[in-house]
């Protein structure tokens, strides 16, 4: 289609989805008037069957865990994907940066900003670490601390260069974190089955809510995910870094 | 106390296994050699197999439901995420395992390069496939979704050297992505309604009603994304593109397990909660899905036939046999949906026996274009004997189970009152095999005239890319003289790796079409899944009667119905032959021009642009809303 | 309110897909899927919404707190987001290929699959 086909089709297509979105939204109940009787049974039940605070994660990782499980997945093959996707193909070379001057290497990074790199990437661990732990007490969890936990490893390349981050996170270091946080869900998921419950049950004392460890299983699924979380999110940071930085054609 | 409850570790171990053992692949395949890699990846899928096996057989009397984290309903309310396992759905699964061990096998020798990067993502795509067969919830059948559709993307753009491979990864990526935005959204709007995520709890709430604006949303939300994996015309632009570039053992997971779980899942969300709706299950709704499937059909055959580059052949090949499952499934009888799945099992095994036969002639011969290839089929012979049985298969070759499956879907279309429905049928069918067989007759006996065809695609991917060397890794780990030999030395014996498994596929097809009783089980579990009410009351656990399954279905008895389909069936193959001389026969060359001329407008219209195919996707979208309305009023 | 809240979402879906349609950079496009994403995600926290309702998050409250919103629809959102980064890193990394091995982010441009 020619491009003004396709915007008159869009546009006549467009029309048709609007009217039909504008259908369906019609049909919700008023905006702010009511939640589901199954949301109102969670935030009650909840705090007391698990002994935690945060419904959120209590619903992430034990009424619905297997769908977190399945969603870990996905970011480790989006991940593996994209180790698959950016690998130097055989008419491409790995070369570390040089300096754009041929007599000299890369100067190393200025003290002012190596220090900025340590204090920022320090705090990034700390509450990245918070994060993950509090998981069921407050907000956050899993998914949001091994992000961060990641970032402070982006902040490391920007406050050094990519030799120092090549050998401060290694490539197998970072694979093997991956894996061991996706097996270490499906490993506490057979605990329940060892217990004789179900898979993903909650068999590990739930302890006294609002302390650190408390939830059972969804703190140690917290950990888990968390692991396995910065490990990808690092790993997919380091191969989109090799893109730009170090992979080059093969001259001939 | 709950006789459906099952708690049986198998159901969710089927799970477990596959994502366990791609977890440690991810992880730690760095710690093994090559082989050794390979072996474990088969290892888990064969043991996926076996256990979707043995969860068709243990729920084949009434459905296995399995509650994880041990939250069972409550008080009618259900709080957790349910399996919800019945011989239908397991059968599927079974299915998905048996191509991935083919296609894994196959990967042996085809994946020459260094570090096989593919077995995480084959073994992830298995555990969501398996997980999406089985399971009872809706927002879990998303996230199934989305995490086959991930890896999906991923091994698409393998050979990711080329730019046709990357063009069809990102039109797969950018469609399908959309696909399940319209899922979640029509997610949300039925959790508005009904307050729950639970496919039999949401089937409850709306059973009896009318459907309103929202529900008709709602169904055309779900239905549209699932149809986008499906590739039902007009949300097909995109496959083409993808399983014209990706690697052909991907094509086989894609051809034989992908496009049916799409469908799979709009059948299942229909049975489950919208077939209660007042005015559902009516002629109206029939004749949507009806429509639906009988263009994807026609569309199908017909630029199969257009296409001289074998991979994108196969795969309107593949869009068009879906539409006679549409069909089937469409006519919303157990036994319309009986001889669809037969026809799924049948046609599954086909295709991904053609796709690994073209696998071996791009792999020797570099090349995947049917002029390019004219003659140079000899020394191939077995591989030019799988490809022509393959589409002798699909063009439903008694005795293989295919042609059981369309004796029975035939029959279910004759009991509907559409007789003309076979003809529809019988015509899509001899075009797509008649296209297959006449590729194969002009690659290996060399007949056809030596024109260049108008129809060659010039697409960039067309050259053997993976035995090229091009996608290769570059080199990390050292290449052994074998490997050094099987990239260049194109005329050494094809590796056994290849060529068995295309015909342990055809072997098993030919084996269950032997097997007696295959109707009878399929009506069964038809009948199983099409039951919402008893389906509802085994999942939430109120006692409505027996919760046993098939009772009261007529199969059509075996001889009688065999004699006139055989005769049928053996019709259809030998037209497809036909077209197939006719498509290479010098005098016919006029015919084939007008026939050309007459559908450029069709092949204009799969430009490979992603724009149009996502204008396609929203135009798609607001027809199927518009059809909803009409259909469930 | 209700149809300026809802209508939001409606826009949000139908402009990203309007970018995903018109765009001229590959990625534009990804990031308006992202647009078209985020327009789901919004849908869900909607419908999970309560007026005058708190975090389901049952620390440090006040003294009459009110109800909870919905935390279900949190975690599906939640879990949509995951997805959708995903998603959208695969994206980019066929677009960094492309780029290379097409020479163009038009994608007009790419011929390479067409009949």
């Amino acid at each position: 289609m020619s491009r003004r086909a396709r915007l008159i089709f869009f546009a006549v297509a467009a029309a048709g989805l609007a009217v039909t979105l504008g259908a369906g939204l019609a049909g919700l109940p008023s905006f702010g008037s009511q939640i589901t009787a199954y949301a109102r049974m969670l935030n009650e039940l909840a705090p007391r069957q698990r002994h935690i605070t945060d419904v959120v994660s209590a619903i992430s990782f034990d009424y619905r865990g297997i769908d977190t499980l399945f969603e870990e997945f996905i970011l480790l093959a989006a991940v593996a994907g994209i180790s698959v996707l950016l690998r130097p193909l055989s008419d491409e070379i790995r070369k570390l940066p040089d300096d754009k001057a041929p007599d000299r290497a890369i100067p190393p990074p200025s003290p002012a900003v190596w220090l900025l790199a340590v204090f920022l990437s320090s705090l990034l661990v700390l509450t990245g670490l918070e994060t993950v732990t509090h998981g069921q007490l407050t907000p956050g969890g899993g998914f949001q601390g091994g992000v961060i936990l990641a970032s402070a490893l982006y902040v490391v390349y920007l406050g050094t260069n990519y030799v120092t981050v090549e050998r401060f996170q290694p490539v197998p270091l970072l694979e093997a974190s991956d894996g061991v946080g996706a097996s270490g869900y499906i490993l506490i998921g057979l605990l329940g089955l060892l217990a004789g419950t179900d898979f993903l049950s909650n068999v590990v004392g739930l302890g006294v809510t609002g302390n650190l460890i408390s939830g059972g299983t969804i703190s140690l699924l917290n950990l888990v995910v968390g692991v396995e979380v910065a490990g990808s999110f690092a790993i997919l940071a380091s191969e989109f870094l090799d893109q730009t930085a170090v992979i080059r054609t093969r001259q001939r | 106390m709950d006789l459906a409850v099952s708690a049986s570790a198998v159901v969710p171990a089927s799970v477990a296994v596959p994502l366990a053992g791609a977890a440690l692949m991810a992880g730690f395949s760095r710690l093994l050699p090559r082989r050794a890699r390979d072996l474990v990846a088969i290892a888990v899928a064969l043991a996926t197999t076996t256990l979707t096996l043995i969860l068709m057989a243990a729920s084949a009397g009434r459905p296995m439901i399995y509650w994880f984290s041990g939250w069972r309903p409550s008080a009618g309310m259900v709080i957790g995420v349910d399996y919800a396992v019945g011989p239908l759905g397991a059968g599927m699964a079974s299915l998905a395992g048996l191509l991935v061990c083919a296609a894994l096998v196959y990967c042996w020798r085809y994946f020459d390069s260094a570090r096989g990067r593919h077995h995480t993502l084959v073994l992830i795509f298995l555990a969501g496939s398996v997980d999406f067969c089985l399971t009872g919830d809706l927002f879990n059948l998303f996230v199934a979704f989305e995490l086959v559709a991930v890896t999906a993307f991923a091994l698409t753009g393998y050979n990711a050297g080329y730019p046709g491979p990357l063009q069809g990864a990102i039109n797969f990526a950018v469609t399908n992505s959309l696909g399940g935005m319209s899922v979640l959204m029509g997610i949300g709007f039925l959790y508005a309604r009904t307050g729950s995520l639970n496919l039999a709890q949401i089937g409850q709430a709306l059973a009896g009603r009318h459907a309103d604006g929202l529900v008709v949303v709602a169904f055309a939300l779900l239905a549209g994304g699932f149809l986008v994996k499906a590739a039902v015309v007009p949300f097909h632009f995109w496959l083409p593109d993808a399983y014209g570039s990706a690697p052909t053992p991907v094509c086989v997971l894609f051809a034989g397990v992908m496009s049916e779980l799409g469908l799979f899942a709009v059948i299942r969300v229909w049975d489950t909660v919208f077939s209660g709706l007042a005015g559902g299950v009516g002629p109206r709704m029939r004749a949507v899905l009806l429509g639906f499937g009988i263009l994807t059909a026609v569309v199908g055959a017909v630029m199969a036939l257009a296409q001289h580059h074998l991979k994108r052949m196969l795969a309107f090949v593949t869009m068009s046999h879906l539409g006679i499952y549409l069909i089937g499934a469409g006519l919303l009888t157990p036994l319309g949906l009986a001889g669809a799945s037969l026809l799924v099992i049948g046609d599954g095994l086909a295709k991904s026996a053609l796709f690994l036969g073209v696998g071996v002639l791009q792999h020797q011969r570099a090349s995947v274009s049917e002029t390019k290839l004219r003659g140079r089929g000899r020394g191939l012979a077995v591989t030019g004997v799988t490809i022509a049985a393959g589409a002798l298969v699909l063009a439903d070759l008694p005795p293989f189970v295919s042609s059981d499956g369309h004796a029975l879907l035939v029959y279910a279309a004759d009991q509907a009152g559409l007789p003309w429905m076979e003809i529809v049928i019988a015509l899509s069918v001899i075009a797509s095999s008649g296209a297959v067989l006449r590729a194969a007759a002009r690659i290996w006996l060399g007949w056809g005239d030596n024109e260049s065809s108008d129809a060659d695609t010039g697409t960039a991917d067309d050259p053997g890319e993976e035995a090229e060397g091009r996608s290769d890794t570059a080199g990390t780990e050292v290449q052994t003289q074998d490997d050094k030999g099987e990239r260049s030395g194109r005329q050494r014996r094809v590796p056994l790796t290849m060529v068995l498994p295309p015909l342990a596929l055809l072997a098993i097809g030919l084996g269950l079409g032997l097997t007696s009783g295959m109707e009878e089980h399929a009506a069964a579990a038809a009948a199983a899944f099409s039951d919402r009410a008893a389906y509802a009351a085994a999942v939430l656990g109120t006692h409505s009667g027996s919760v046993a399954t098939g009772g009261g279905i007529v199969i059509p008895a075996a001889p009688a119905a065999s004699a006139g389909g055989v005769l049928t069936d053996l019709g259809q193959v030998l037209a497809s032959l036909c077209v197939a001389g006719i498509a290479l026969d010098r005098r016919a060359r006029r015919l084939r021009r007008a026939l050309a001329a007459g559908t450029g407008w069709l092949r204009g219209l799969h430009s490979g642009l992603v724009g149009d195919q996502v204008t396609w996707l929203a135009a798609g979208l607001a027809l199927l809303a518009a059809l909803g309305e009409w259909a469930l009023h | 309110m209700s149809v300026l809240a809802y209508g939001v979402v409606a826009w949000l879906f139908l402009i990203g897909i309007y970018g995903v349609v018109t765009s001229r950079n590959l990625i534009h496009l990804v990031v308006c899927l992202s647009v078209a994403q985020s327009a789901t995600d919004i849908l869900l926290l909607e419908i999970g919404y309560r007026k005058g309702g708190h975090a389901p998050v049952f620390v440090s409250l006040p003294a009459h707190p009110g109800p909870a919103v919905d935390a279900v629809m949190q975690a599906l959102a939640l879990t949509d987001v995951v997805v959708g980064a995903a998603v959208t890193a695969l994206l980019l990394a066929l677009v960094v290929q492309v780029h290379k091995r097409a020479g163009t982010l038009d994608p007009d441009a790419l011929r390479a699959t067409r009949d």
